[in-house]
């Protein structure tokens, strides 16, 4: 696995990061993640079409637009892993699509996990 | 302040909208080139925000096109872009943006170039304003505010043009004041102007709204009435004559009587009607109504010879 698709930090969000650059309003942190959850899943689906269609691309397209939104999030390790995809669009390298979706795969699980765990907006009680 | 947010990434575009919401701006979203490019057409949005990377039109595109447009006024554009080496700044800036930022945005610093973005805005509002008023004031006669000799013309040239495709009669109304000259050698000029002005406030007060009133000259008035035939004109040329005869003019320490002569024509009985011609006809009336003995008006409703003339005095 090259490098750069090898999480290297502990947590899937940088709580302190993105409520730093959005003012501290976890509210509006809980909206932006719903929102980032429904345009990953949708695009997750379409870059796993564009692999089997071997169409590099979309496949670019589509990793360049993930890794915009989960760096305005402070999502490390997805942004990570959509610059791979992006790479291996632009390379039109087949192998490292597979490995950075499979990442991508991996790691979306993870945010979801850990977001449920530990909710940007806990509630009250 | 309205403002455009040209961005296709959901998550990008929120924060904006968010942020610039909190600084008391009206955020309108746009989600690719076109929809970018159709919103610009409200001539409300001064302010654009736009991503480089949309799909179909990008923004460099939007930026050379928005240039390009004539009749708009200044739109102030910030380009984004995640490209941030020099090249692809001076490429961004030379399609025609003000202001080019790397992504990720820090919003502070967003916040201050919108600010310069405002006062360009400001700038250009001022001088359009400006600009007007140099215009207006080019058009407006000093003394009355009226419009001036060239700008009623110019009116008059318009309206019987319209009033022709139309097939619409079209009247003018010239009239002066009575012993002008003995006002002035009597009272001074001063009282002579404010007389003037007086008689010029009652008259806009009776024309109607479609009419327009100039200053052709010394207290020559003339009065461009679209949509108006013998019979109107004659009914307004003496309401106009009433109103001033009705009761004397007030100048300071000054009250005196005032009477106005008016002559009217129209291209209602003229087959060939050109602004020259009716001015000319117009002009014609007055002379006869002064000849008649002042304060009263002629209607040159005949094209040859005959006029009817009528005395309200």
């Amino acid at each position: 696995m090259p490098d750069h698709i090898n999480p290297c930090q502990t947590f899937p969000i940088d709580y302190t990061e993105v409520l730093e650059r959005i003012g501290g309003d976890r509210v509006f942190l809980e909206e932006l993640l719903k929102i980032y959850v429904e345009e990953c899943d949708q695009k997750l689906r379409a870059i796993k079409e564009a692999t089997a269609r071997q169409d590099f691309s979309l496949i670019q397209q589509l990793g360049h637009s993930l890794k915009g939104s989960s760096a305005n999030l402070s999502l490390t390790f997805l942004q990570k892993v959509s610059f791979s995809l992006e790479v291996a669009g632009k390379e039109k390298n087949i192998a490292l699509a597979r490995t950075a979706l499979a990442a991508l795969e991996k790691e979306f699980d993870n945010l979801k996990d850990y977001l449920r765990q530990n909710p940007p907006c806990p509630a009250i009680l | 302040m309205k403002i455009l947010i040209a961005e296709d990434d959901l998550i990008t575009s929120r924060i904006l909208e968010k942020h610039l919401q909190s600084w008391g701006f009206e955020a309108v979203l746009a989600r690719n080139g076109e929809q970018a490019w159709q919103a610009l057409k409200d001539s409300r949005l001064r302010l654009a925000i736009l991503d480089w990377m949309m799909p179909g039109m990008d923004g460099i595109e939007i930026c050379k096109k928005i240039r390009r447009r004539k009749k708009y006024k200044y739109t102030y554009i910030i380009l984004l872009s995640a490209k941030d080496r020099k090249q692809d700044i001076i490429a961004g800036l030379s399609s025609g943006a003000d202001d080019y930022m790397a992504k990720p945005v820090n919003f502070l610093e967003l916040r201050a170039r919108l600010q310069t973005g405002k006062r360009i805005i400001d700038l250009e509002d001022k001088l359009l304003y400006v600009q007007n008023q140099l215009k207006d004031l080019a058009s407006r006669d000093s003394l009355t505010k009226l419009w001036n000799r060239s700008e009623i013309a110019k009116f008059l040239r318009e309206e019987l043009d319209r009033a022709q495709r139309e097939k619409k009669p079209l009247g003018v109304i010239m009239l002066d004041i009575d012993y002008f000259k003995k006002i002035n050698d009597s009272f001074g000029h001063k009282i002579g102007d404010l007389a003037l002005l007086q008689v010029v406030s009652r008259i806009k007060r009776k024309v109607r709204k479609s009419d327009k009133v100039g200053r052709y000259g010394g207290d020559e008035i003339i009065v461009v009435l679209p949509n108006c035939g013998l019979l109107e004109i004659r009914k307004i040329g003496e309401r106009l004559r009433a109103s001033i005869a009705r009761r004397g003019v007030k100048t300071g320490q000054e009250t005196f009587r005032v009477t106005i002569s008016a002559g009217c024509a129209s291209s209602e009985n003229r087959s060939q009607a050109s602004a020259e011609k009716l001015i000319k006809a117009a002009d014609a009336a007055l002379l006869r109504a002064k000849n008649q003995g002042r304060n009263c008006v002629v209607v040159d409703d005949d094209a040859t010879e005959n006029t009817r003339e009528v005395k309200n005095a």
